[in-house]
């Protein structure tokens, strides 16, 4: 599991390190949105998680924990302030610490062994449940997230968001999703 | 004595074995001569290899899981290389290892996201590995540039605008070039010709001469 002892000085997103864009700022929040509808009580394990790592004093409380969510510019309640390279760091590690707890989960989404039905199944209660959780915090007037909750054009979006997850669990998932998160505009 | 270093992941298995560099004053549990290695997955035929094969495998599958979680599915490990993995043309992933016996014909192994995921944590597990004293070498992840992500958009997606600009810009011309030429005005104006052969004392401000 990733540990916030693991983040070296020279690593790119350290306290001194680049700032995530504003795509950067939607994918590490739908990735977390993502974890929340795969675990109830996904938002209590956020911040347990933040305090195992030892960034409690990144994220107080819970209020400061959403505070710096809603840098998210798809948020119904966006704040325009950046997040700080630190923060952000924070975050990312709090996600990979999640996703690796939930990978048993995410690697059965993902699995095609399953049988087709108990997979359809699986997807049809974690779309519902995203779905829930966009409605109620996201500005549903953005495409983006009007195509995210599409039900049939959006499932090839929330696969790769489920990929991405599982992809960043593990031991090296937390260098990879900061490189993905900080990648040139296309 | 011989050491194994195991990692388990739902779908696959890869051990490792090998034996201290006594030399170096490596522990006892430790792998710093690695005598061989082998990926059992279930269902598949298991694979060995040397280092070599194992590094390969490293430097092509880490990559391309970096690059699919920006949504880029591109190959690695073209012709010369042991092992060459890219997205398999009906769905999930192509994994394809090329023996060095001249006669063996290369192995394919088709993944899904769930097995390469496995596969991804398995690699990750034994490259951080403290117990494991070999330098495996894997490219560090680093941001792609706007035109590695561009791959992701379909290429008719991408052309689209272009194309419909130089369409709008083409069909703008070419209405513009239908339109008559516009008459010059006809030259009515005495006064404009008096004015031009106007004597070297010109005339105050507000008048106007006439003939």
């Amino acid at each position: 599991m990733p540990d916030a002892s693991d983040a070296s000085p020279s690593s790119p997103a350290s306290a001194s390190g680049p700032r995530l864009s504003r795509r950067g700022l939607e994918r590490l929040d739908l990735l977390l949105l993502v974890v929340e509808a795969l675990d109830l009580n996904g938002g209590e394990a956020m911040l347990w998680t933040s305090e195992q790592l030892g960034y409690s004093h990144l994220f107080p409380n819970r209020v400061e924990f959403w505070k710096r969510r809603c840098t998210n510019p798809l948020r119904r309640t966006t704040r325009r302030d950046a997040l700080a390279p630190a923060e952000s760091e924070a975050l990312i590690r709090i996600l990979c610490s999640m996703a690796d707890r939930l990978y048993p989960l995410l690697r059965a989404l993902l699995s095609s062994a399953e049988p087709p039905e108990v997979t359809q199944q699986r997807w049809g209660l974690f779309q519902a449940r995203l779905a829930e959780l966009m409605r109620e915090r996201m500005n549903l007037r953005r495409g983006a997230v009007h195509n995210l909750l599409d039900p049939e054009a959006g499932f090839p979006q929330r696969r790769q968001l489920v990929q991405t997850l599982a992809l960043a669990s593990g031991d090296g998932g937390v260098e990879r999703l900061r490189a993905s998160l900080l990648d040139a505009a296309a | 004595m011989k050491t194994t270093l195991r990692f388990d992941q739902i779908s696959c298995r890869l051990q490792v074995e090998g034996l201290p560099d006594v030399s170096a004053g490596q522990a006892s549990d430790a792998v710093g001569i690695l005598t061989g290695w082998s990926l059992q997955w279930a269902g598949r035929p298991e694979l060995e290899g040397r280092k070599e094969h194992l590094q390969a495998l490293m430097t092509v599958v880490l990559p391309y899981a970096r690059h699919l979680i920006s949504g880029v599915q591109r190959r690695f490990g073209e012709e010369p290389e042991p092992v060459e993995i890219g997205p398999h043309p009906e769905g999930g992933h192509a994994l394809l290892l090329r023996s060095s016996q001249p006669d063996t014909p290369p192995l394919q192994v088709r993944l899904d996201d769930a097995e390469l995921a496995d596969l991804v944590r398995v690699l990750d597990q034994l490259r951080t590995d403290p117990r494991l004293k070999l330098p495996m070498a894997a490219p560090a992840p680093e941001p792609l540039r706007a035109r590695e992500l561009e791959q992701r958009t379909p290429l008719i997606q991408r052309l689209a605008a272009p194309v419909g600009g130089a369409l709008a810009v083409a069909l703008v011309a070419g209405v513009g070039l239908l339109l008559p030429v516009p008459r010059p005005l006809p030259e009515t104006e005495p006064a404009a010709r008096t004015t031009t052969s106007a004597p070297a004392s010109p005339a105050r401000p507000g008048t106007t001469t006439r003939p």
